[in-house]
């Protein structure tokens, strides 16, 4: 988030800020709407210190939270509002983990329409 | 056998805990993980370790299972959204009943005349595969945007309708029509309005305690209700569902109570009931047979398409959105599971029928939606929900993005 923000206030660019929920599969109506709230909450108390530290920097930014897979909602966000750079986190996963599920920040640089930076 | 209460429940928990953190690892639904841990624990430790292996038929796992299925019935009722409900209830409602006595019927006839099934064990396939699973339709909706739409709207509200379809079968039509029927009848429908009414004033008054008055008087109804039903001869589930959906409007949206039934719910009750439902399943049978589970998960499949389809087109829905509506009341996983293992208890199916249905059940909820999102998916309805079109922004814009 640092870079991001760090990036945005050197080129006067505008911050969109994604988190995305991902829920379990095949989704199960209690554990989902858990899932959903739990989500919601946490993420939006980790965007208010986010929005001040934007402020102080004079930098406009928006929050969302949206629900899916994660590297495809990145991708699709990405492209509606027309990023001109998807500035992501990577994770260390492990070998089994990255076999089985893959790894985020590698499909979203093999499948977004824009620049990708993958801070590790 | 295990014979030490603490040891068989720290085994239970155990496996719980290891059924959690493999939901975790593989991203998958705690209900499907601990049905799978169920199923496994009890094929090995019934062959190496303990005769009787998990001991799922323990008076106090039956009732830790059965509370289970309640709450999460009861929490499934309290998930509708009364305003979608109101906007779409006709057209909701011809298409739930179609997606609830297409594979009703169409199930019952197969596994009776093609699968040779007796008429009873006939009948609980039809109610187990008639489910759908709101859960599943509302999570796809969410991830594409449909939930705002008239469209997505319109297929959450024939879910719920499809599901009370299932939960009535399964409720009246195993139980012999007396008078008691007619006492549990009136009584309920009594009930259900009332409460509305009494329930949000009652917790004004004394609710917001320490000592949970709430969650009390909610398993106070539930075990209430649900003994009224087995006295009259019916299933538990029903009256749960019911008062969770007569209280969405008000109990539904107090989240920090949810939020307690939840902790209830997912910390000890449901994984009693899911490994148990796992644990009952016979790998051997599976294996035995594995056409029967196609068959079933065909007529299932088939029976939705031939039925639900005509009546979403009978809406305007037509072409891919037609089809992918039709995938969508496909699904199926709680009430699927919560039939089959209803069957099983009061001996209406065998274990190896329990065993195909339940398989065929999950089946049922990850392929429709597999089916769905990469052929049918209806493009032309995606909402464009995000303010401002490209064309009006100007300057740079950084993406910075994160997942849970």
């Amino acid at each position: 988030m640092n870079v991001a923000l760090s990036m945005a206030g050197d080129m006067k660019a505008k911050v969109f800020v994604l988190s995305v929920i991902r829920p379990p599969e095949p989704a199960e109506s209690a554990e989902f709407h858990a899932v959903l709230d739990e989500g919601r909450e946490r993420y939006e108390s980790s965007f208010v210190p986010i929005r001040e530290r934007a402020k102080e920097r004079e930098i406009e930014i928006e929050t969302d939270v949206v629900v899916g897979h994660p590297a495809e909602q990145i991708i699709h966000k990405a492209d509606t509002i027309q990023a001109s750079l998807i500035v992501m986190g990577k994770r260390s996963h492990t070998i089994l983990h990255r076999w089985m599920l893959g790894s985020n920040s590698e499909r979203v640089l093999k499948y977004a329409h824009c620049p990708v930076m993958i801070v590790h | 056998m295990i014979t030490n209460t603490w040891a068989l429940c720290a085994l239970w928990v155990g496996l719980a805990l290891a059924a959690t953190l493999l939901a975790i690892w593989f991203k998958i639904s705690t209900a499907l993980s601990e049905i799978v841990v169920g199923t496994v624990a009890q094929l090995l430790i019934g062959a190496f370790l303990a005769q009787g292996g998990l001991l799922g038929n323990t008076p106090w796992i039956t009732f830790l299972a059965g509370t289970g299925a309640i709450v999460l019935t009861f929490l499934a009722g309290a998930e509708l959204d009364p305003a979608v409900f109101k906007t779409k209830w006709r057209e909701a409602s011809v298409i739930g009943l179609a997606g609830f006595f297409g594979p009703f019927l169409g199930c019952t006839a197969i596994a009776y005349y093609l699968l040779h099934w007796s008429v009873m064990s006939s009948w609980l396939c039809g109610v187990a595969l008639s489910t759908t699973s709101v859960a599943v339709v509302y999570a796809v909706m969410l991830e594409l945007g449909f939930n705002v739409t008239d469209y997505g709207k319109s297929i959450l509200a024939a879910c719920f309708i499809n599901d009370i379809g299932t939960v009535v079968a399964l409720g009246m039509i195993f139980s012999p029509f007396t008078i008691k029927t007619l006492i549990f009848v009136v009584v309920s429908i009594a009930v259900f309005i009332v409460l509305p009414f009494l329930t949000p004033r009652f917790f004004r008054k004394y609710g917001g305690r320490v000592s949970e008055l709430e969650a009390k008087y909610i398993l106070f109804l539930l075990f209430a209700m649900g003994g009224l039903a087995v006295w009259a001869g019916s299933e538990a589930v029903l009256p749960a569902y019911m008062i969770g959906m007569v209280l969405a409007g008000t109990v539904g949206k107090d989240h920090s109570l949810i939020r307690r039934l939840r902790t209830l719910t997912f910390g000890l009750l449901t994984p009693f009931y899911f490994i148990r439902a796992g644990s009952f399943v016979l790998v051997p049978a599976l294996i035995a047979a594995p056409m029967t589970m196609l068959i079933l998960f065909l007529a299932k499949m088939s029976t939705k398409a031939v039925v639900v389809f005509p009546a979403v087109r009978l809406h305007r829905y037509e072409g891919k959105s037609g089809t992918y509506y039709t995938l969508m009341m496909s699904t199926g996983l709680t009430f699927g599971t919560i039939s089959a293992l209803f069957g099983l208890n009061h001996q209406i199916i065998s274990q190896a029928q329990y065993s195909y249905i339940v398989g065929t059940v999950i089946a049922s909820a990850v392929i429709p939606t597999m089916i769905a999102n990469s052929f049918f998916l209806p493009r032309h309805l995606l909402p464009h929900a995000l303010p401002g079109k490209p064309s009006e922004r100007t300057g740079q814009q950084t993406a910075a993005a994160g997942e849970v």
